[in-house]
């Protein structure tokens, strides 16, 4: 592995910057977030490390608004142009937590399922290199070894790079072949040495999902619901700040007789997500949007791709304005 | 389910839809025309099997899926019904008009499992157009399907979708018979009056095969007449309509459980209801 003087950063970055846009995880506007390096010099930015970030990496490669193709229309003539790539480089993510990389796992298995592989999200996997952090300083309510991620190593479907934090150094060990080339162009700043593992430190969460689908889907019409969701106001932070959550809405952008198609973020939690042109709507309550959510991450997902939708990274419990527990909703659920 | 290696993967975008224009409009009722939809140099957009849906857009107002209810050499038709934003723009449409045009997406009919068999068919308003898809394509195949027997509904005679078929052409399909009913009296109608699971009890059926598609009411009320006449679960297939935005199982809107209406639907066995959430 090449071990790196944690002093040594900047030099890290800049010389990734040479061929890469570096994409780091930093605070503006009072907000944590995977920020480019070159927004983050100019706009004095700190870089954060320590922590994990409050918003996910997701939008990297689905993005919060994205153009999906341009059209123009006027009286009966109608046009639609594909809209170049907005990626002229390829980009290089450092460092992204366990979590988040599983998070990536979970799209991956939505956007490029064999039957319909997403063109959009696959170029923006292809040009983008993941380093991927063994994290060792969990916060309280981060739960991701419970989720099944492994704490030693990333998902390595994903990780392209596995960045060990040795305390005053990192390691970096190549997993793919573009991996080896972002490790390649940082080589000289460090020295080849062989590390061991680093211990990682206790979740203070623990939950089990053993059998957990298998329980939940003998449980929609269950009691459980009219409790949990009692508290939800539908706002759906959870939804956006989630590594795993994809579901977006189509809409336009117009000026004039031209206008952008484009895909934008969405959430279950909102009450017009569903309703029909006629007025009805399957889940027209809280209870049936919140069932929708849970089971969707901890019963349906798996069913379809035999993974949870829940990567245990604790964001929903951070933010959630009211509490919303999804470990307190499947402690509960085990134990009935 | 397999997922796919980035290698072996053309790059597209599966979202965004061809140009296709309207070559005819059928006014089918007060609010339901038929749309005939072919490419810019009339070709046919796609080639539907019965069942399956297209996503019609005007890119100015939006996209919504809508099932094929017919099929021809060079064209594809849409059957819709004025009920929101875009289907009032589509309503006010000509001739000529250019618009977006994608798909095939979701299951479509088990043409196999038919094959052979004799098929009520149940539809009432607007759930004739996804039902129509098959009833067209078995009676281009006449000689693979046994006795077709259509029993079609509608709040009046205004209502009804399809008059057309209904009254000219599929009567004279050989081994055809068709039933309809309007739910109130009116004057210059001489057919029947009632509703349509009234209408099945009284033609009662010998159990085979029983495509249904209406209004939640109309399915309530008509399960429970066909399994009177002994229709068994696997034997009545029906097709769901939620709201989608994808068509491709990944927009996350029409799901079910974890099926997904436009690519696990929008045909589904009683059977496999059964087994689903009530989420629809």
């Amino acid at each position: 592995m090449i071990v790196i003087d944690k002093n040594k950063l900047t030099d890290l970055l800049d010389a990734l910057n040479q061929s890469y846009q570096v994409i780091v995880p930093a605070k503006s506007a009072d907000l944590t977030q995977f920020m480019p390096y070159d927004a983050v010099k100019e706009k004095n930015a700190e870089i954060i490390l320590n922590e994990n970030t409050v918003l996910s990496p997701k939008w990297l490669f689905l993005p919060q608004s994205e153009g999906m193709y341009a059209f123009w229309a006027k009286n009966k003539k109608l046009e639609i142009v594909d809209l170049p790539s907005d990626l002229e480089k390829m980009r290089i993510v450092f460092p992204v937590r366990h979590c988040d990389v599983q998070g990536i796992a979970c799209l991956d298995k939505v956007f490029l399922d064999e039957r319909h592989v997403d063109g959009q999200y696959l170029e923006k996997r292809e040009k983008t290199v993941v380093m991927a952090l063994m994290c060792n300083n969990p916060k309280d309510s981060c739960f991701c070894a419970s989720m099944g991620v492994d704490r030693a190593h990333a998902n390595n479907t994903v990780a392209d790079v596995q960045v060990y934090d040795l305390g005053s150094e990192y390691a970096f060990e190549a997993l793919s072949d573009k991996g080896q080339q972002a490790v390649e162009a940082i080589k000289a700043l460090g020295s080849e040495k062989t590390v061991a593992v680093p211990e990682v430190k206790e979740q203070k969460i623990k939950v089990n999902i053993e059998g957990l689908p298998e329980k939940l889907s003998g449980m929609f019409y269950d009691s459980i619901w009219d409790s949990f969701m009692f508290k939800c106001i539908g706002c759906g932070t959870c939804a956006f700040i989630c590594p795993t959550c994809y579901c977006f809405d189509i809409n336009n952008k117009i000026r004039g007789e031209e206008g952008v198609k484009l895909r934008t973020w969405d959430s279950c939690m909102f009450d017009e997500y569903m309703l029909m042109a006629g007025g009805h709507n399957p889940r027209p309550g809280k209870k049936e949007r919140v069932r929708n959510r849970f089971l969707h991450k901890l019963e349906y997902f798996y069913e379809n791709y035999q993974m949870m939708l829940c990567t245990g990274c604790g964001r929903c419990l951070r933010k959630c304005p009211m509490n919303v527990d999804i470990v307190k909703f499947i402690n509960q659920a085990n134990a009935k | 389910m397999k997922v796919a290696n980035t290698d072996e993967i053309k790059r597209s975008n599966d979202l965004e839809p061809m140009v296709g224009k309207i070559v005819e409009i059928l006014e089918e009722s007060t609010d339901v025309k038929t749309f005939r939809i072919s490419t810019l140099d009339d070709k046919k957009p796609f080639s539907p099997l019965p069942g399956q849906l297209g996503m019609f857009s005007l890119p100015m107002v939006g996209e919504a899926m809508f099932s094929v209810t017919n099929q021809g050499e060079n064209y594809i038709d849409m059957a819709i019904k004025k009920t929101g934003e875009l289907t009032d723009a589509l309503h006010d449409i000509e001739v000529g008009q250019e618009i977006g045009i994608r798909g095939p997406y979701g299951n479509g009919f088990p043409l196999d499992y038919l094959k052979g068999k004799d098929i009520v068919f149940i539809a009432g308003g607007i759930g004739l157009a996804p039902v129509r898809s098959l009833i067209m394509h078995c009676i281009k195949n006449r000689a693979d399907y046994g006795k077709l027997t259509i029993i079609y509904g509608a709040r009046s005679v205004d209502d009804l979708c399809f008059k057309d078929d209904l009254f000219n052409n599929w009567p004279k399909v050989e081994n055809c018979q068709v039933y309809v009913t309007i739910d109130r009296p009116q004057e210059g109608w001489d057919g029947h009056v009632g509703f349509v699971p009234d209408y099945i009890k009284e033609i009662a059926p010998n159990p085979q095969i029983a495509i249904i598609c209406g209004p939640p009411v109309m399915i309530k009320f008509s399960l429970p007449a066909l399994s009177g006449l002994g229709f068994a679960g696997d034997d009545v297939i029906t097709t769901l309509e939620l709201r989608m935005k994808c068509g491709i199982g990944k927009c996350g809107r029409c799901n079910i459980g974890h099926k997904y209406v436009c690519l696990d639907g929008p045909v589904f066995t009683l059977t496999q209801l059964n087994e689903m959430p009530n989420e629809y």
